[in-house]
């Protein structure tokens, strides 16, 4: 046993560089007992968390759940993108649906739109939970997603046949004092809005009709309690053809 | 083939207490259910730690998603032959929050020379010695030597190298290797801590 063996401790403890680590890695593939013992010793640092635990700011959840839906997972086994491309979208639209499900059913996002939005917000949240089911479940509902190159994603479920969509805004930097986000349904190059967001708020799960026909949408950044058309570049635009 | 993961919309009951290794495997077949339930059992856990490694709430905020989205992604690495859901999710928030500390503390670097380390570490060994409940973890971390516990304790909510511990306990880096690995070591023993 080398004297590298030592470095167990730190190791466990993430106390050593990253070219120490890399060159305990290769050590750790090699010497088993190596792997057991830092298992243990990174097993006995959690044990301490509890110490420590406290209630995460509550939209954090919702972003969780709203960004991992927009990620697809490593598979462990057999990398062939090309077999695995039709697959991999309708998992991530499967999981898009369940992670909204989960959002409406926790009541963790709320659908919070002004009141001149498009939609009507007088319907109970129920109801709207169920036209968002709906919109998940149609056969034709397409999914995009979008990075916002300031931070944050846009994710949309669209069904032409329902004439529905949900967008799925999450994280994105703060909209600043007296602003909000605006979501739009563009077509033929004219915005139509589709909902606005509480001011200050940087996520929220809205539920947007008219859109068939429709070619994107678009999320703006725009004086609280919106705009009738857009005032400002849009942060990001979502193609739905 | 292999078998796609339920097809079904609707949440799936949430077993109380969670099974947090049934959950990551859930949640490594594309359940989302199971990730939300798993999310609810860990993050105050996770947000906890990286909270005080980081210090500022909105980057422990930050690095929480950024953790919480990566064991979505890679959930499949997971095996409880190796360790339970909490090791390993809280293995890497632990390790991404210390990629960040490090990352700022860098940048500060370049911006100022002068290196002084002003975090006052103390608080947080002193409160995270002080806050456990489980009589069994307090009575542990005083089984300790000083220089194991504060070495441990320096590193792991520090974010700091071993190197950077000598430094600042003074003392020799064999010296601080070594304490940090048999400390663990003891703390596990007494923790009865084992795997497999």
């Amino acid at each position: 046993m080398t004297d590298i063996h030592t470095l167990a401790g730190a190791y466990a403890l993430d106390a050593i560089d990253e070219l120490e680590r890399a060159r305990f890695d290769r050590h750790l593939a090699e010497c088993p007992s190596c792997a057991a013992e830092v298992a243990e010793l990174t097993e006995t640092m959690a044990v301490l968390s509890d110490a420590t635990a406290e209630a995460p700011p509550p939209g954090l959840r919702a972003a969780v759940l709203a960004r991992s839906a927009a990620t697809p997972q490593t598979r462990l086994a057999e990398r062939r993108p090309a077999v695995r491309r039709p697959a991999v979208r309708w998992q991530r639209l499967v999981a898009a649906a369940a992670a909204i499900i989960a959002l409406g059913g926790a009541g963790a996002v709320g659908y919070q739109v002004a009141s001149n939005s498009a939609h009507s917000h007088n319907a109970p949240a129920s109801a709207e939970s169920k036209k968002i089911a709906a919109v998940l479940a149609a056969p034709d509902a397409r999914l995009t997603s979008a990075k916002v190159t300031e931070g944050g994603h846009v994710t949309v479920i669209a069904s032409p046949s329902l004439d529905e969509a949900v967008a799925v805004v999450a994280r994105l930097p703060s909209p600043g004092l007296g602003h909000a986000y605006q979501l739009w349904v563009i077509s033929h190059g004219t915005p139509r809005s589709a909902g606005v967001l509480a001011a200050g708020s940087t996520s929220a799960t809205e539920l947007l009709s008219g859109v068939r026909g429709a070619q994107a949408i678009g999320v703006s950044r725009e004086p609280a309690g919106g705009s009738r058309t857009p005032t400002q570049p849009l942060v990001t635009q979502l193609s739905l053809t | 083939m292999t078998p796609e993961p339920e097809r079904t919309l609707e949440r799936p009951q949430r077993p109380a207490p969670p099974d947090l290794d049934k959950l990551l495997y859930s949640a490594a077949a594309g359940d989302q259910g199971a990730f939300a339930a798993l999310y609810d059992a860990i993050a105050p856990r996770a947000y906890g730690l990286i909270r005080r490694i980081v210090r500022d709430p909105a980057l422990a905020e930050e690095v929480t998603q950024d953790v919480m989205v990566e064991v979505w992604r890679t959930s499949a690495r997971f095996d409880s032959k190796r360790g339970t859901a909490v090791g390993w999710i809280l293995a890497i928030a632990h390790h991404r929050a210390v990629d960040r500390v490090r990352a700022e503390q860098a940048a500060t670097d370049r911006e100022r020379r002068t290196t002084t380390a002003s975090v006052p570490f103390d608080e947080v060994i002193a409160e995270v010695t002080a806050r456990q409940e489980q009589l069994a973890v307090r009575r542990c971390l005083q089984a300790l030597t000083g220089i194991q516990r504060e070495a441990i304790l320096l590193a792991y909510y520090g974010g700091l190298t071993y190197r950077d511990v000598a430094e600042r306990l003074g003392a020799a880096l064999p010296t601080i290797k070594t304490r940090m690995r048999d400390g663990l070591i003891r703390l596990r023993d007494c923790l009865g801590v084992a795997l497999g």
